[in-house]
């Protein structure tokens, strides 16, 4: 190996960026089946992978009031047994395909997803379609995957993450179906293996369901490859219920989850805020960024590089269909639990007050139109920013013109939309720790509303 | 019933400078990004006696500030170009590395360089990072179910030769008794070019990106490195047991850890597919007799760091099981598992489709391996401990021949000599309070 001869040179500044390249998404191929499926393609080739995902619309929020659990667990007993094929025949039908497999249900969708060789895509696809179509749930896999359900429910009862999300989930929404992220052992234990062949038949459906490959292949023989599995598939989609509102709140409010004995505090503020199709989307991912969503933020800056009081503090956007909420998290030790939130409350006032520097304003910019992009380099990031659009229903050119929309914010969209979407006076607060050692500091902030781990409300 | 395997080959080009730090470029102009790594020879298992979690403190330190970089400036440079930066402390190696849009290559480079080059740190930044360690091991340990289960429970149990037997994450005495001296020392020490290799991968030309290597990198003066120290471990006689108190969790947890043979042998590659055998998902053995046929257990996986060790190391399964079950009764069926495998070997049909599965997750290790947020990290790291280790970074293109070239005959004989008794750790982790939550 040869290099070109140069000086090796000790320079006191950075040197400056070269010339940008323009970011290539890869062409969509976009149809919609007879049968209403949404097939979405995209040919992603430097692995001889693909990755495949198939999407129904309905998840844990439309049983949520009327059987918690029930989505998420049929999600998972999909994958034990089809009218074919065993549990054990559909494990090693994967491995010798070289495949991975998901079946998964979030909030507003559920899913089925397989990566694996490109050498085996048809196998894969009809797997896929397999699970779509052919569920068959046997009783004794039904009741092994409750049991495992029930044991790993109390062991997220004993994670201050899970208790801190699930607290800050139920105080945001109220009735809303949003408000619920985990069934409890009764109702896991209530369900019934016809409710989830029920949920399956009326929600599995191809109707405005959503799949989406993307690998080392031609889109040509792919579409070809989707009509002749996904084709024969007929069956119409359920109707949307209606959702009752979430609450308004007025004030701050503690929400303390008691566990005694613990060398660490969760903290966790938010308050409700939009969706993706909001035309204020943009403005707040910018100020999220500036403020606590990236390493370089004003809130990672404060409380972990100047204060040292936690490791991995972040601020965030959850964008649910119906509605999105922002929050702020970061654990710390227990002595600096009032410090903590004082600064998170500091910083958002700033946000809110004052107009962000130049400096700030460009290098958020920068960092969001660059990171934004970096999927486009992996099948997986393809896949996920795919699914963000066609799930979402964002315009066509989405992936495309997010850059520049980025690039063209200023420092006057920042504040407005910390104005509008950083609630300071109304946050609602959720600690989980030893009430012993935060009690006193939590309440500091606001009235405080005591629970176990269990969610039940304590003296 | 599948179309031909298509073959895969990395174009791997590679140089090594005047001061010894080696460069290894991995172009792929499909999209506009470089991923670049700086990888040193040290991890936690050769930090110094007395200062347990020092390798890991010290890198918190690399991003506290360097010559022309002071604190906060890596970060914000990085970040304000575009990209994702990260670092994390191994066994034997700490890797420093970013993926940012291709025009940022050169001031990646610069800033790599100049914290290789002069680290710039003060009493202030070591008490923040220890500050900041100390968050991290509670929020990932003390805080957690299952924190630290088994990696940090298992090396004490398993291995008599303190390097491969602390705590690496630290004692917090240990890391209050870090001082600036030892800051220096350690980078003195271990952190020079010679020790070193700088990975390039992405959207460049292979002849620019080594000059701009060479400029910035060639005049950082290389050092004497220590002499290797002696990593390995007194043989083994009999099965070694402990317990640790899950605070926690309300289910009882099982590490069962088997030494591998050593790097790059025979036995190694064997041990490489007995593993996934035992540990591929839910066709794997072990799942599948324990979660699936028996159910006594709600989870069983495990794997072996194979690739990117160079020292003593474990195939380690986590079993967590339900409490109506005792541990002891769960290993003895897991022995029956192990059992089976040695009297009976494993049938041609599941060797092949191992094989396939052992492909496609190479694959897709080359290609992601950090979420989608790292371009090819996992190709990265495999490139830099291929050329750490064994000196070839090209092996990344024929190491996977090795693999599957394993016969049924290797599989069972590795089975019969490394999954024994006298070559294992089974460490229990007893629920506190079986219950859960009060």
């Amino acid at each position: 190996m040869t290099s070109p001869s140069a000086p090796a040179v000790r320079r006191a500044t950075p040197p400056a960026l070269a010339p940008e390249r323009p970011v290539e998404w890869p062409k969509r191929t976009v149809r919609t089946l007879a049968n209403g499926l949404q097939v979405v393609l995209a040919e992603s080739r430097a692995f001889p992978k693909i990755s495949a995902q198939l999407y129904f619309r309905s998840g844990n929020a439309i049983v949520s009031n009327s059987a918690p659990g029930l989505a998420e667990m049929t999600a998972t007993v999909v994958r034990t047994g089809t009218a074919s094929r065993s549990s054990r025949q559909i494990e090693e039908d994967l491995r010798r395909m070289g495949a991975s497999l998901g079946t998964v249900s979030g909030a507003d969708s559920s899913a089925i997803s397989a990566s694996g060789l490109a050498e085996f895509s048809p196998g894969i696809l009809e797997l896929i379609a397999d699970l779509a179509r052919n569920a068959s749930f046997p009783d004794d896999e039904f009741e092994r995957e409750r049991r495992q359900r029930l044991e790993e429910l109390k062991v997220e009862r004993t994670t201050p993450g899970f208790l801190a999300n699930e607290r800050m989930r139920k105080t945001l929404f109220g009735q809303h179906p949003y408000a619920v992220i985990a069934p409890n052992e009764e109702q896991v234990a209530g369900l019934r293996r016809e409710q989830l062949a029920g949920f399956y038949r009326d929600h599995y459906v191809p109707d405005g369901s959503l799949l989406i490959v993307v690998g080392d292949f031609s889109a040509a023989a792919m579409l070809e490859q989707v009509e002749k599995v996904f084709g024969g598939w007929k069956a119409a989609k359920p109707e949307a219920p209606k959702s009752a509102a979430p609450p308004r709140h007025t004030g701050r409010h503690v929400h303390l989850v008691n566990l005694p004995g613990t060398v660490q505090t969760q903290v966790l503020t938010g308050n409700l805020a939009i969706t993706r199709r909001d035309p204020d989307w943009y403005r707040m991912v910018l100020a999220n960024a500036i403020y606590g969503g990236a390493f370089h933020s004003r809130l990672v800056l404060n409380i972990r590089e100047q204060k040292g009081y936690t490791y991995s503090p972040r601020s965030g956007i959850s964008a649910l269909r119906q509605q999105g909420f922002f929050t702020v998290h970061a654990a710390v030790r227990n002595e600096v639990v009032a410090a903590t939130l004082t600064e998170i409350f500091y910083e958002i006032d700033r946000m809110r007050a004052l107009p962000v520097t130049p400096e700030e304003l460009d290098s958020a910019r920068n960092y969001l139109s660059g990171v934004f992009s970096l999927g486009v380099a992996t099948q997986d990031g393809v896949v996920g920013q795919l699914s963000t659009v066609y799930l979402d229903q964002l315009p066509e050119g989405y992936l495309e013109t997010y850059r520049e929309r980025i690039r063209a914010l200023t420092a006057g969209d920042v504040v407005a939309a910390a104005r509008r979407h950083f609630d300071s006076a109304n946050a609602q607060i959720v600690v989980v720790g030893d009430r012993a050692q935060i009690g006193e500091q939590a309440a500091l902030f606001g009235p405080v509303t005591h629970y176990d781990a269990r969610g039940n409300v304590i003296p | 019933m599948a179309a031909p395997a298509r073959h895969l080959h990395i174009p791997v080009e590679h140089t090594t400078l005047a001061n010894g730090l080696r460069v290894v470029a991995s172009p792929d102009r499909s999209a506009p990004f470089v991923t670049v790594g700086v990888y040193y020879q040290i991890g936690f298992r050769l930090e110094p006696h007395g200062r347990s979690g020092f390798a890991h403190l010290f890198e918190h330190m690399m991003f506290q500030g360097s010559e022309n970089a002071g604190k906060m400036e890596h970060i914000r440079l990085i970040n304000s170009s575009g990209g994702l930066l990260n670092g994390t402390t191994n066994y034997d190696i700490t890797n420093y590395f970013e993926s940012v849009p291709s025009n940022a290559l050169e001031r990646v480079l610069w800033l790599e360089a100049d914290r290789m080059r002069a680290l710039k740190v003060d009493d202030e930044n070591l008490r923040n990072q220890r500050d900041v360690v100390k968050e991290e091991v509670r929020v990932n340990v003390f805080n957690q179910p299952y924190g630290g289960f088994p990696w940090l429970d298992l090396p004490p149990v398993a291995f008599r030769n303190w390097p491969n037997a602390h705590n690496f994450y630290g004692d917090f005495a240990d890391l209050d008794a870090a001082t600036l001296a030892d800051v220096q020392q350690f980078f003195r020490t271990y952190y020079s070019p010679n020790n070193a290799v700088l990975l390039i991968l992405g959207d460049f030309e292979p002849a620019e990106a080594f000059a701009l290597a060479k400029r910035y990198f060639e005049g950082i003066p290389s050092q004497p490195l220590p002499p290797r120290a002696d990593i390995s471990e007194p043989a083994q006689t009999e099965e070694r047991r402990g317990e640790v108190a899950e605070k926690l969790g309300p289910l009882p947890a099982i590490a069962i850890g088997y030494t591998m043979p050593p790097r790059e042998t025979p036995d190694w590659y064997a041990a490489a597919i007995l593993d996934s055998i035992l540990h591929g998902g839910r066709a794997g053995r072990v799942y599948r007799k324990l979660v699936l046929e028996e159910q006594i257990a709600v989870d069983a996986e495990g794997g072996a760091d194979l690739l990117d060790t160079n020292g003593p190391t474990q195939m380690v399964s986590r079993i967590f099981h339900k409490p109506e079950f005792t541990s002891e009764g769960t290993v003895a069926v897991y022995d029956e598992v192990i059992e089976e495998l040695q009297h009976t070997g494993v049938p041609a049909d599941e060797l092949d489709a191992v094989k396939v599965k052992f492909r496609a997750d190479y694959y897709s290790m080359l290609e992601g391996g950090m979420g989608s947020h790292m371009p090819r990290f996992g190709l990265m790291h495999y490139l830099a401990c291929f050329t750490l280790f064994d000196g070839d970074p090209n092996r990344v293109n024929t190491i996977l021949d090795g693999f599957l070239a394993v016969t049924p005959e290797q599989v069972q004989a590795v089975a019969k000599k490394y999954l024994v008794p006298r070559n294992r750790a089974v460490l229990m982790r007893r629920p506190v309070n079986p219950g859960g939550a009060q």
